[in-house]
């Protein structure tokens, strides 16, 4: 059968299916990325119940922070990538009586938090690669 | 012409289903985390669902208000106002009478491996104190002639206790704590969710890929390490809860002295292990916010890290509760009850030789 040579495809019929193809491969990404939960590693500190400071691992200033709470101050600095963890963070020292956070060592996924109960500061990490072989919760 | 509409209308098309994408997320994947210091640890709550801020946030309501009921150094506190009535009944009302109830009932099941009213002893080595010390001999055998279940009395709603003798519900406080934030969970219809009061967990629901929870056990050998476990647990509605010596604990003269004294002697408990964690199921129908099963993982954690190995055991297969164990020895074994034996793994660079046991 001979084709009408209206119905014959063009130029522009197959710019229009790249339109189509483009924008749903970028529609499907935009879903997937989000499903992941994916995002740059980022700690939450909360000092005394409030939250204090949100801030991107990859933002963290000259490496290091200083945190006060209840009279007592941590100095909190930034670790380089340990291998595959990737960046994390460390209470380098404090002035706290028990030093359970200097103790505490390096952070580096999400979910994993450093405490100082006597200057009542948490770190928390979030967001990040997930690993689904961490734990979601460390009791003991 | 015909061919630009079509294009318009293919991007048009694009952009809503983009929006559809959005809109489609499922309530049950709303999360909300919050963290708490309270009852002298820090406490995270992570819920998911509509509810799911609602939630956190009674959870804390709950915590604060227990921890103020509760507390031992409050003086406001019906435990504190008990304490320090001189051998007078006090109304202590119908929750706090619960509680010492659920406490009895464990001191006697465990031979009075837990109770409540070794307090003074605690506070003697100072762990409720400002400044750790080391008791005589002689101090400790007057304080012990205080301990003991004889020295409380319940009638209704009040209690007395005999001078001298004081209470500390510090040892089930967390576990109740998780009881009722399990009916707070409940009420609200929140799938899924994740508490964690320092030593005690609920793992409520499943994760949102539908796999079990992953509760990590903190390896004894290295406490402050965050990512030295002494094996996983892979956990769907149920409560964990874990006791160790090295949790508080002080050095003097060269010895270590941790904060699990056990009642019989008035010592740190010497039985042979790092740390109990008992493990229990939490059945959905039975939540309805009084002492149950949370309260008993609590109670059961501390008491059978003072009978020790052996003990321990034989209680878990007299079966008289619903639990099952974990186990970590001072000589690096790890003892896991074979009811928990499947969701159970095993933590290969921690060095632990594992055995099961039924």
């Amino acid at each position: 059968m001979k084709s009408s040579p209206k119905l014959r495809p063009c130029l522009w019929d197959g710019l229009v299916v790249l339109l189509v193809v483009v924008l749903a491969a970028a529609c499907a990404l935009a879903v997937w990325s989000r499903g992941t939960g994916a995002g740059d590693l980022t700690a939450v500190v909360t000092v005394d119940g409030t939250e204090a400071e949100r801030i991107l691992l990859k933002n963290f200033p000259d490496g290091e922070r200083t945190y006060s709470g209840n009279g007592y101050t941590l100095h909190v600095c930034l670790a380089d990538s340990q291998g595959a963890k990737g960046p994390g963070l460390y209470v380098a020292d404090a002035d706290c009586p028990t030093q359970d956070c200097v103790h505490t060592g390096t952070i580096s996924r999400a979910g994993q938090s450093i405490v100082c109960l006597p200057a009542r500061i948490i770190i928390r990490l979030e967001g990040g690669t997930v690993d689904k072989d961490a734990p979601d919760m460390v009791i003991g | 012409m015909k061919r630009f509409a079509a294009a318009l209308l293919a991007a048009l098309m694009t952009v809503g289903l983009c929006g559809c994408s959005w809109q489609t997320e499922s309530p049950d994947e709303a999360r909300e985390v919050i963290q708490v210091i309270a009852m002298d640890t820090v406490m995270i709550f992570t819920t998911y669902g509509e509810k799911s801020t609602h939630a956190d946030y009674l959870s804390e309501d709950e915590v604060r208000r227990l921890e103020s009921l509760l507390s031992r150094t409050d003086g406001e506190s019906v435990i504190c106002q008990l304490n320090s009535a001189g051998g007078l009944g006090i109304d202590v009302g119908e929750e706090v009478c619960g509680l010492m109830e659920a406490a009895e009932e464990y001191t006697l099941a465990t031979e009075g491996a837990f109770d409540i009213t070794i307090a003074p002893v605690v506070a003697a080595w100072g762990f409720t104190e400002k400044e750790n010390r080391v008791p005589s001999q002689k101090e400790l055998d007057e304080l012990l002639t205080l301990v003991g279940p004889e020295h409380i009395t319940l009638a209704g709603d009040a209690a007395a206790l005999t001078p001298g003798t004081q209470i500390d519900l510090g040892g089930i406080a967390k576990g109740y704590a998780s009881d009722r934030i399990a009916e707070i969970l409940k009420e609200n219809s929140i799938p899924r969710a994740t508490i964690s009061l320092g030593g005690n967990v609920l793992a409520w629901g499943d994760r949102p890929d539908g796999t079990p929870w992953r509760v990590g056990i903190q390896d004894p050998q290295d406490p402050n390490n965050a990512n030295a476990f002494a094996g996983m647990l892979h956990l769907t509605d149920a409560f964990a809860v874990t006791s160790g010596g090295y949790q508080r604990f002080f050095e003097a003269d060269g010895k270590t002295y941790h904060h699990i004294i056990d009642p019989a002697t008035g010592y740190p408990a010497d039985s042979g292990l790092t740390s109990v964690t008992v493990v229990a199921d939490c059945d959905l129908d039975e939540v309805d916010g009084t002492p149950s099963v949370g309260t008993m993982c609590d109670a059961l954690s501390t008491a059978l890290f003072v009978m020790g190995e052996e003990k321990a055991l034989d209680f878990w297969r007299s079966g008289k509760y619903d639990f099952d164990l974990v186990l970590v020895t001072e000589d690096s074994r790890v003892v896991v009850t074979d009811g928990i034996a499947d969701e159970f793994e095993e933590s290969k660079e921690s060095g632990y030789s594992y055995e099961v046991v039924s």
